[in-house]
Formats: structure tokens, C-alpha cells, sequence
């Protein structure tokens, strides 16, 4: 297996622990903590097949822009829980010695090695997948009907989160 | 060759016109006003694919496959769509949930539809597929102070995400087995090489993934608690079509494949077997409900189990017979549950027994509600008959003899729980007092009756129409599928 | 416009059941007077068709509409005609319409319109049940007919309606369902032996079906005929269904001989060499029936029982008539099918006037009526001798033939199930004759009894008009035998044919 593999292997298991923990922890930041560390992880994975920019753009919005908003809505929420959210912080330190653990195989692993990593090389053409520039010409060429009328399932999420959350919904007037 | 925008001109219509009545609805924010033009949006985009009817074609670099078939299609969601909007007001008003922001939401799930049954390429498909449910879900939750509605919609989300979850996995895979998203391309990267199992695999999810919103058995556990809790004109429009839609994407996805599912014992064998379950499990449970809804939930179990039938048949007449079916289902099955949500919201009678003595106080409307019951059982000469024989006849035909009869059976079965409601209605004196109902809707009701019974004796013009329209689908044209 | 006057006939009373709504809702008189009216207009139509029936040719007044039905790959169509085997039933179903509406004429009084709407489009059924020569218009009226039968017996009923007619419904949609089933094989083979799918009578009526394959359609077929018939054992709806129907009459009368028309027009045509092989099967049932259906009826308490099992008993006879292959008995099938028709029917609705004077039907709250309603016993002992089969009356030219006829029969090979048939005439005698003696004789012991009047105008009307025909049958056969003459030979002919071909290719 090469390296490719095994960093396979761990981010698929990373991200199957995360999932896991997402939908056990019974404190909700932590649930979106582990959520935060599956997107991380499904960056990672895009990375390793050479989807630079959709990597990006994972890691920037949705472990950045969404998974912010969610916590923010979380806490706002669960103020009066912040002694509960602290009591639940303290198995960081459990975590804090599983990922110093992994790092510390890592190095072994890297020092240990005695011929330096053979990365694979890919073809030009792979790697220009993975762009900015080539995703957006095939979004606005082949794909630009799905790419459109996603605008409408867009709407539709701002209206319907609307309909079921605004407060002091009143009907409007009877005609 | 028409045109990429002249072809999808309807899918197209139907988008621009969402966004108008968002506009409308944010500017004016009155709900009557946003029902009036949600109604018109129905008729005209329904009105356009009448009219382009003849069109086909690929559009937009082969990502939609537009033909008589999918025309037909936009022509029943659109009916669903408009018969669903025009009984939903009454019921809404009562359950003081009436917002214009309603209609908006069915017009889009509409829109999600028309691109389910249009999608040439897997990731229209699931687009189509999402903006289709994520309405839904809204909608399921509409009566937000009623805890069944909250509930309905948590299940029918988590459940419908679970599912579309499956559908994409699936398509994750089958782009892994032959590298292609769009359909037709699969399938000849199929003929060329052969399907591997991650193909099967690939494939078997995303069927699942359908299934799941047809609610075949053992997929269909949500479907009574989502129908019960929802409203009861969402519950008609996700009964109808929600499901015509499902039924129309699942039929483009095997025409596609046609070629290998034909020469695959399994396949069939799976079908039939999920098709016998989804009708011996719906008519049986269906046996034992009192409630209406929940007797109607069931029964659109049983109902989707007769037009697997037709997909497990794997024949032009199948798929043409399930095309019919679902015509003649989107009306009889929106009239039961409008008569339902008419008693329901004005008096609260949810039970069979609740609707003793019918007759006597509303003979049209006991009557139009007889007609939807005996046309749900498949009794000649109501269009349910027709639809139900068209089916069962493929299934003959495709040697499957043994499916047909249990079909058949079943239906007998079902027979006992639609005609209680009749019983009930003609046969039990009233109790308590007179139940009062607008005589305008009766008289609605009354014309989708007629118009039930009018798909029964003269069903040879829409059959002719579905035979064609089925056509374009099955030639592997150079193009196409 | 000559060739649709058999439609015009059968969608007469549609059409003019439309009209009924009109009438204001309170006034029954009105609508019973109307829908008389339409009845004897339509039974004017199928008299006139009968006199321009030309017994010595086959299907006649043939008229076909909408080709291809259901979408181009299959030829299904609307198609009717007449031959004599369906003409003397279908005179006689639009003769017993009129004498039902004068029967029910005071029973009915609640929601009258829907009444006699749906007794018309029963009508419609009834008349397209006998007349339809394409296999699919045949299943829609047979289908159809249970719509208008499940309303007019679970609306107007009696108290246990509601279940009965749902029983009632039940039983027949499951039956007709495998038969749809067998349809669907028949068209689908009929494309396979070359040609399309086809639901039309004349075309299958040319194939050559393998004997495999006649053996399951005749069951298909034929599950579907017994159940209606019934045929013992699937006669177990029969007798709710009697005692609670408002139209008893017509239900005996007509409906069930829907099915013994249909075990020859199908069953016997189609798969000739199948029902001749399970002739002596279906004969042991039938003089099973009848043999069961006599010694039942001995036992039971309820004078609309005890008629219903004698029905189950009569139609015993009719099957085995069918199923002898002799010309004779095949005859004596058909006048028996109008002679039950005729003898239940007014039976039925004779007692159904005492239940509407009397609010009851046991036979030990009864005795002396003869003293209080001397024409209501005179009719009822004609009816019952002609149940019976006294020489000179329907019942009995009927049962000779059919006994005679299965006595010679070669497919039977033994004279057995007649012998034991006519154990059944015997049996008749038993359970009929008492049945008078307990009405009719002795002292009047209750007074209410006392107190309950004789026929009216209207009843004696309706029942001299019964007892015309019985008569008219039992001393003038052959003007209903000639009906059925050539296309009864031509049944027996054809079998003897077909079966004999496929016995030589073997």
C-alpha cells in the first residue's frame, strides 16, 4: 500500500469516527466539533484525488462558513448549558493523546523510512481537473443547466426554512 | 432539431415562474393571490408541454431528455399540482396555516418533478429528486403547532435523506464503475464492456433510493405516519405526484438499461418479488385502519406495488400501462383525500364511521367519493379498472403470470376496505347531525368523478398518447438513451 | 342505423336512468312511474328484436364501435350481437325488469330515484352481459353490473344489507379477477399462435388451443361462472344475499343466469375439449348441488332461505344440462334457466309482499292464510307446482329434457347422474310442499295473521303475468325451443367436432 492508501485509510476511518460521533454525542458542539473534523477529513480525501479546489472550497465553506454559523446557532440556543458544555469539553484531553499518538507514528513512520516518499507523479492533465479554472469552464459549458437550476433548489431551502421557522408566522389577509 | 430552450421551454416556464411567485408573494404577501397564480402557473406550464407535445429531443449538452413522454409526465404533475392547490385553501384556512408561502413550495416540488422526469444525466437526477422532497418535507411540516405534523416532517426528512443518500452513493458508484453521468452513456459503456458489480451494486442503490420515495415495501414504513401527520392536500400531492414522478424517473432509468435488465433473470425476479410484497403488505395492513388517512396511506402502498408490476413486466405496454395508471391515480386518489380533507377540517371526521349517513345529507358528494373508492379497487368500467388491466396485462404478457394473479388477489382483498367507506356513506344511517359542505366543492368533486369514469370507457385516446410517447424512450436513437 | 339498434337496446335504459334526477327528491310516485314506463319501452326494444330474430342463422344485429379500445397492440373492442342461445335470455331479462319495478312498487319509498337509477343501469348490465361477443366488453358489463347490484341490495335491503352486499361484492370481484386473468392468457396465446392479441369472440372461437392450455383456462374461466351460478360448494354468499336483497326477483331471474349463459358461451365454446373432459367432475358437483341444496332447504326455517337453496338446487340441473352434450338436455338447460327465473322469481317476490305486510318470513310464525289471501295462495301453489315440475307448467318440460337428455349423454357414459338428479325432483316435492303446508294450512292461529290482506290490483297484475309465462312455457315449449334449436345444435356439433379432432391428433 502506498502512501495514497494509507492516507486513505485513515481519513475514510477518520471520517466514519467522526460520523459516528457526530450522531452519538449527546452535547450538540460536540456533535458539530465532530462534524467540523468529518468535513476536514472529506477535504483530505478530495485532496487525494487531486480536486484541489473542491478540497478548498470544502474546507473554506463548509468546516469554515457553515460549521461556524451552526455552533453560533448552537450556543446561542444552549446558553443556559454552558456548564454542561464545559463538563463535556474535558474529553479534549482524551483527544489531545489520540492525536499526539498519531502524530508520533507519523514521524516514526517518516524517520523510519530510509528511501525518501515516492510521490506519485500525475499527469498535467489531472491535476488541471482539479482547478478553478477547468471546473468553472465545465460548470458554465456541459453543466450550466444544473448549474442554473440549482438556483431554484436554493430558493426554495430559503423559503421553506422560512415558512418552518420564522416566529409569529400570521397568515396573511383573506382577500 | 428544436432548439435547447424551445425544448425545455416547460421546465424552463415552470422555474421563472417559481421565481414570480416568490416575488409576488414577498411584495404583496397575499395568500389568495399567490393560490390564483400558483393555478395559472399549473395551466400554462401544463398548457406548454400540450403544446410541444410532438418535440424531442436532448438539451443542454444531453443533461435533459424532453419527449412525448415527458411531456405527458409535466401534464400529470401539473394536474396533481393545480388540483392539489385548489383544494388545499379550505383546509389551510381552517388549520390556520394558510400561507402564500404554500403554494410557492408545491409550484418548486413541481419543478423537481418535471426535472426527475427529464433528467438525461445522473446529476439532473438528483436535483430533480431533491427539489422535489425538500418541498415535500416543508410541506409535512407545514402545521407547525401540531405535533404529528413536527413529526411527520422529522420522519419524512430523516427517512428522505437516508434515502437520497442511498440514490447518490448509488450514482457515486456507477460513475465509479463506467466513468459516464449521463444515462445513455452508461448504458452503452455497459453494452460495450459489461456490467461489473460495482455496477449492480451502484444500481441496486439507486433503485432503492426510488423505491423508497414510491413507498414500496419494505421501504414504505414511513409512509402511513407521514400521510397522518401531514396535511391532508400535501398528503394527496406527495401521494400522487411525488410518486408519478418517482414512477417516471424509475421508468427512464430501466428504459435506459433496457437491454440489460431484459436478459437478467434477477432483476425481474427482485422486482417481482418487491412488487408482490408492496401489494400483499399495503392491501393487508390497509384492512385493519380506521382512520382515513392512514387507509389511504396504505392503500398508495398497494397502489405502487400494481404499477411495479409493470416495471417488473420490463415491456413498452408496462411502462405505458404505469403512465396511464398514474393519470388515473392522480385523479381519484386527489379526489379521496380532497373529500377527505373536506370533512376533516370542517368537522374533524377522520374515521370511516364518521362518515355515516353521507348520502343523505351530501348525495353529490357521496356519490363522487363512491366513484373514487370502487375506481381505487379497480372495478369496471372506472379508469382504476383500465389502469390496473394495462399492468396486469404486461405482466401476462412478460410470462409473469403468477405476479398478474396475485395482483388481481390482492385487489379483491382491497375490494373490503374501500367499499366500508361506501358502506358507511349509503348503507348507515346518519349520526348526529347533518354534515354540512360547501356545495361548490361537491360540485368539483362531482366533475373529477366524471372525469374517473370518462379515463374508464373512452381510455383509448390517452392510451394511444402514452403508447407513443413511450416510443421515443425505447428507439437507441444515436443520441439518445 | 339498422345495425346499432341491438346498442340502441342495451344503452336504452343508461340513458334513460339520466333523466330520474330531474324529478323532485320527496316524490316517489314519479320516478316509479318513469322508470315502469322506460322498462317496458325497453322490453318493447328487445320484442321487437326477438320477432326479427331469425332462428336458423347464427349471431345477428351484430354491431361493433370503438376499434382498438386499448391502444393499437390489442384488438379489443366494443362489439355486440345476438345469437339464439343469448336471445331468449335476453328477451327474458328485459321481460322481468317491468314485473320488478311492479314488485317493489310500495317497498321502495326512501331515496326512489337512486332506486330506479340503479335498477336501470343494472339493466344496462344485464342486457350488455348477454350480448357483448368480445371477451373484454363482456368482463366490463359483468364487472359493472356489480356496482348497481351492491347499491340496490346494501340500500334498500334488508337488515343484515350491509353485509350482505358486501359479500356479495366481494365474492364476485374475486372471481371475476381470475377470470380477467384468463382473458388475458386467452389474448396473449391467440398472439402467440399467430395473429394479434385479441379479445374477440369469433377469432378465439377459431383457435386451436392446446389441451394443457384449455384445462387451466377452463378453470380460470370457469371459478369465475361457478361462484355466480353457484355451484356447490361456492354457493356459500347465496343465501344472504337472498334473504336481504329488495330484488330477489331480479337476482334469481336474470343475474344467475348470467352465469350458466356464460358456462356455454365461454367455458363450452372456447375450451370444448376441456369441458368435456371435466364434464363428469362439474356433473358430480352439479348433482351434488342439487341433491345438497334440496336437503338444506328442508331444514331451513326462513321461507327466503329455503327459496335460495332451492335456487342452488335448480341450478344444479342447468349445469348438468350444459355439461351432458346432448342437444336435448343443452334445451332443456335453456328453458330451465328462464323456468327458475320465472318460478324463484315470483316465489321470491310472493314472499317478499307477505315480509312487507307481515315484517316477517319464518315459516312457524305462519299457518291458514288460505283463508285470509286466497289469491295470494293461488299464485304461490302455481309457482311452487311449476318448482316443483308438474306436467303442464315450466318446471317441467325443463327437467325432462335435462334428465332425459343427461340420461343419454355419451361424454357422461352412465345414466347415474341423472338417476341421482331425479332424486332431486322428489326432494323438491319435500321441501316445497311443506313449506305451502305450513303457510297456507291449518288454523289461522295469530291474529295478526288474521288481519293481513290479500293481494292488490297491482300484485295480481304482476303475478298473473308470471303465471302466464309459466303456463304459456309449460303448454307451448316449442315456441321457446325453436329459439335456441339451431344454435343449441349448433353448440353440441361443434363440440362433438372439436373434441374429436383434438382426440385424433393425439
Amino acid at each position: 500500500m502506498d502512501v495514497s492508501g494509507i492516507l486513505f485509510v485513515f481519513l475514510g476511518a477518520q471520517i466514519i469516527v467522526a460520523t459516528v460521533g457526530t450522531v452519538w454525542s449527546r452535547n450538540p458542539v460536540t456533535s458539530a466539533l465532530f462534524l467540523v473534523l468529518n468535513f476536514f477529513a472529506l477535504g483530505g480525501l478530495y485532496l487525494l484525488l487531486e480536486a484541489q479546489f473542491i478540497a478548498v472550497v470544502q474546507v473554506i465553506v463548509y468546516a469554515g462558513a457553515i460549521m461556524v454559523l451552526f455552533l453560533f446557532t448552537i450556543m446561542l440556543l444552549n446558553l443556559d448549558n454552558e456548564r454542561a458544555l464545559a463538563e463535556k469539553f474535558d474529553l479534549r484531553k482524551g483527544f489531545a493523546v489520540l492525536l499526539g499518538g498519531v502524530l508520533l507514528v507519523e514521524l516514526l513512520y517518516i524517520i523510519g523510512l530510509k528511501t525518501p516518499i515516492p510521490i506519485k507523479q500525475t499527469a498535467l492533465t489531472t491535476v488541471q481537473l482539479g482547478e478553478a479554472k477547468y471546473i468553472g469552464r465545465e460548470l458554465l459549458t456541459n453543466f450550466l443547466f444544473p448549474f442554473e437550476i440549482v438556483s431554484i433548489l436554493l430558493l426554495l431551502a430559503v423559503v421553506g426554512a422560512i415558512v418552518l421557522a420564522k416566529k409569529n408566522f400570521t397568515t396573511s389577509p383573506k382577500s | 432539431m428544436p432548439n435547447d430552450y424551445l425544448l425545455s421551454l416547460p421546465i424552463l416556464a415552470a422555474a421563472g415562474w417559481s421565481v414570480l411567485l416568490i416575488i409576488l408573494e414577498a411584495m404583496l404577501s397575499r395568500a389568495a393571490l399567490t393560490r390564483v397564480f400558483a393555478m395559472l402557473g399549473f395551466a400554462l406550464v401544463g398548457g406548454l408541454s400540450v403544446i410541444g407535445f410532438p418535440l424531442q429531443g436532448l438539451a443542454f449538452s444531453e443533461m435533459l431528455r424532453i419527449g412525448g413522454f415527458q411531456h405527458f409526465a409535466n401534464i400529470i404533475f401539473c394536474l396533481s399540482g393545480l388540483l392539489v392547490v385548489a383544494l388545499s385553501e379550505k383546509y389551510l384556512d381552517d388549520e390556520n396555516v394558510h400561507y402564500g408561502e404554500y403554494y410557492i413550495v408545491a409550484f418548486i416540488s413541481v419543478v423537481g418533478m418535471m426535472l426527475l422526469a427529464a433528467a438525461a444525466n445522473m446529476a439532473i437526477l438528483f436535483i430533480g429528486l431533491e427539489m422535489m422532497s425538500i418541498a415535500l418535507y416543508v410541506l409535512a411540516g407545514l402545521m407547525r403547532r401540531d405535533v404529528r405534523s413536527n413529526e411527520a416532517a422529522m420522519k419524512y426528512f430523516l427517512l428522505g435523506a437516508f434515502a437520497s443518500g442511498l440514490l447518490l452513493y448509488g450514482i457515486s458508484l456507477i460513475y465509479g464503475a463506467t466513468g459516464e453521468l449521463a444515462l445513455h452513456k452508461i448504458a452503452i459503456a455497459i453494452q460495450t464492456g459489461s456490467a461489473s458489480m460495482l455496477f449492480w451494486i451502484g444500481f441496486g442503490l439507486l433503485i432503492t433510493g426510488f423505491l423508497f420515495k414510491i413507498s414500496a415495501v419494505p421501504f414504505h414504513q414511513w409512509t402511513p405516519d407521514v400521510y397522518d401527520g401531514s396535511p391532508t392536500p400535501a398528503a394527496a400531492f406527495m401521494s400522487t405526484g411525488a410518486k408519478a414522478a418517482a414512477f417516471s424517473a424509475l421508468i427512464v432509468v430501466v428504459t435506459n438499461f433496457s437491454t440489460l435488465l431484459q436478459n437478467s433473470p434477477t432483476w425481474s425476479l427482485v422486482i417481482s418479488s418487491i412488487a408482490l410484497a408492496t401489494m400483499v403488505v399495503g392491501n393487508i395492513a390497509a384492512l385493519a385502519q380506521e382512520n382515513l388517512k392512514r387507509m389511504l396511506a396504505y392503500s398508495s402502498v398497494a397502489h405502487a406495488g400494481y404499477m411495479l408490476v409493470g416495471i417488473a413486466a420490463a415491456t413498452p405496454d408496462g411502462y405505458s400501462g404505469i403512465m396511464f395508471y398514474t393519470l388515473v391515480y392522480t385523479l381519484m386518489n386527489i379526489g379521496a383525500f380532497g373529500v377527505v380533507a373536506l370533512l376533516e377540517s370542517k368537522e374533524n371526521l377522520l374515521l370511516a364511521s364518521d362518515y355515516a349517513g353521507l348520502f343523505k345529507h351530501r348525495p353529490m358528494l357521496a356519490g363522487a367519493m363512491a366513484v373514487f373508492m370502487l375506481s381505487l379497487a379497480g372495478v369496471p368500467p372506472l379508469g382504476g379498472f383500465i389502469g390496473k388491466y394495462k399492468v396486469f396485462a404486461a405482466a401476462v404478457d412478460a410470462k409473469l403470470t403468477w405476479l398478474a394473479l396475485a395482483g388481481v388477489l390482492a385487489s379483491a382483498v382491497s375490494a373490503y376496505y374501500y367499499l366500508r367507506v361506501v358502506y358507511f356513506m349509503f348503507m348507515r344511517d346518519p349520526v348526529g347531525e347533518a354534515i354540512s359542505a360547501p356545495a361548490t366543492s361537491s360540485l368539483a368533486f362531482a366533475l373529477i368523478a366524471v372525469a374517473v369514469v370518462l379515463l374508464g370507457v373512452f381510455p383509448t385516446e390517452i392510451l394511444r398518447i402514452t403508447d407513443a410517447a413511450l416510443k421515443f424512450a425505447q428507439l437507441p436513437t444515436q443520441t439518445g438513451f | 342505423m339498422e345495425s346499432s339498434v341491438l346498442s340502441l337496446v342495451i344503452f336504452l335504459p343508461f340513458l334513460l336512468s339520466f333523466p330520474l334526477f330531474s324529478f323532485n327528491r320527496a316524490q316517489h310516485g314519479t320516478a316509479r312511474w318513469y322508470a315502469l314506463l322506460s322498462s317496458l319501452l325497453v322490453f318493447a326494444g328487445a320484442l321487437y328484436l326477438a320477432l326479427q330474430f331469425n332462428p336458423s342463422s347464427g349471431f345477428q344485429f351484430e354491431h361493433t364501435a370503438l376499434q382498438n379500445w386499448l391502444g393499437d397492440s390489442m384488438d379489443v373492442k366494443y362489439s355486440v350481437a345476438l345469437d339464439g342461445t343469448s336471445m331468449l335470455l335476453f328477451a327474458f331479462a328485459a321481460f322481468m325488469f317491468p314485473v320488478v319495478v311492479l314488485g317493489s312498487w310500495e317497498r321502495v319509498t326512501t331515496n326512489a330515484r337512486e332506486y330506479y337509477f340503479f335498477l336501470l343501469m343494472l339493466e344496462t348490465c344485464i342486457l350488455g352481459i348477454f350480448s357483448a361477443v368480445d371477451l373484454f366488453l363482456y368482463y366490463m358489463f359483468w364487472e359493472a353490473m356489480l356496482i348497481p347490484m351492491y347499491f340496490l341490495i346494501g340500500v334498500w335491503g334488508g337488515n343484515g344489507r350491509g353485509d350482505a352486499a358486501t359479500k356479495f361484492f366481494i365474492y364476485m370481484l374475486t372471481a371475476s379477477l381470475v377470470m380477467l386473468i384468463g382473458i388475458l392468457s386467452l389474448g396473449y396465446i391467440s398472439r402467440e399462435m399467430g395473429g394479434t392479441f385479441t379479445t374477440d369472440y369469433h377469432k378465439l372461437l377459431q383457435l386451436e388451443l392446446p389441451l394443457s392450455v384449455q384445462n387451466i383456462l377452463f378453470w380460470l374461466f370457469g371459478l369465475s361462472f361457478f361462484v355466480k351460478a353457484p355451484l356447490f360448494p361456492l354457493h356459500t354468499w347465496a343465501a344472504d344475499v337472498y334473504s336481504e336483497s329488495p330484488t330477489g326477483a331480479v337476482l334469481t331471474g336474470v343475474l344467475l343466469k348470467m352465469a350458466t349463459y356464460a358456462l356455454i358461451r365461454f367455458n363450452v365454446m372456447l375450451f370444448p375439449t376441456a369441458s368435456a373432459n371435466f364434464a363428469p367432475l362439474v356433473c358430480t358437483l352439479a348433482v351434488v348441488a342439487i341433491i345438497y341444496g334440496a336437503l338444506v332447504a328442508m331444514s331451513q326455517p326462513n321461507a327466503k332461505r329455503l327459496l335460495a337453496f332451492s335456487s342452488v338446487s335448480h341450478l344444479g340441473f342447468i349445469v348438468l344440462g350444459i355439461f351432458s352434450f346432448t342437444q336435448e338436455a343443452l334445451q332443456g338447460a335453456m328453458i330451465l334457466m328462464v323456468n327458475s327465473g320465472l318460478t324463484t322469481g315470483l316465489l321470491l317476490m310472493l314472499v317478499g309482499w307477505l315480509e312487507e305486510r307481515r315484517g316477517d318470513v319464518r315459516l312457524s310464525e305462519f299457518g291458514g292464510l288460505k283463508k285470509n289471501m286466497p289469491m295470494f295462495s293461488a299464485a304461490f301453489l302455481i309457482a311452487t307446482f311449476a318448482s316443483i315440475g308438474l306436467p303442464g307448467l315450466s318446471g317441467f318440460i325443463g327437467e325432462f329434457l335435462t334428465l332425459s337428455g343427461a340420461f343419454k349423454s355419451t361424454t357422461l357414459q352412465t345414466g347415474l347422474y341423472a338417476m341421482l338428479a331425479a332424486l332431486g325432483v322428489i326432494l323438491s316435492a319435500a321441501y316445497m310442499l311443506p313449506m305451502v303446508q305450513k303457510i297456507f294450512t291449518g288454523e289461522l292461529t295469530s291474529e295478526r295473521n288474521a288481519a293481513l290482506s290479500d293481494l292488490t290490483p297491482r300484485e295480481i297484475l304482476v303475478a298473473a303475468l308470471l303465471v302466464a309465462m309459466i303456463i304459456w312455457i309449460g303448454v307451448a315449449p316449442n315456441s321457446f325451443l325453436k329459439l335456441s334449436e339451431t344454435s343449441s345444435q349448433a353448440v353440441i356439433e361443434f363440440v362433438t367436432q372439436k373434441s374429436a379432432s383434438q382426440a385424433l391428433a393425439k
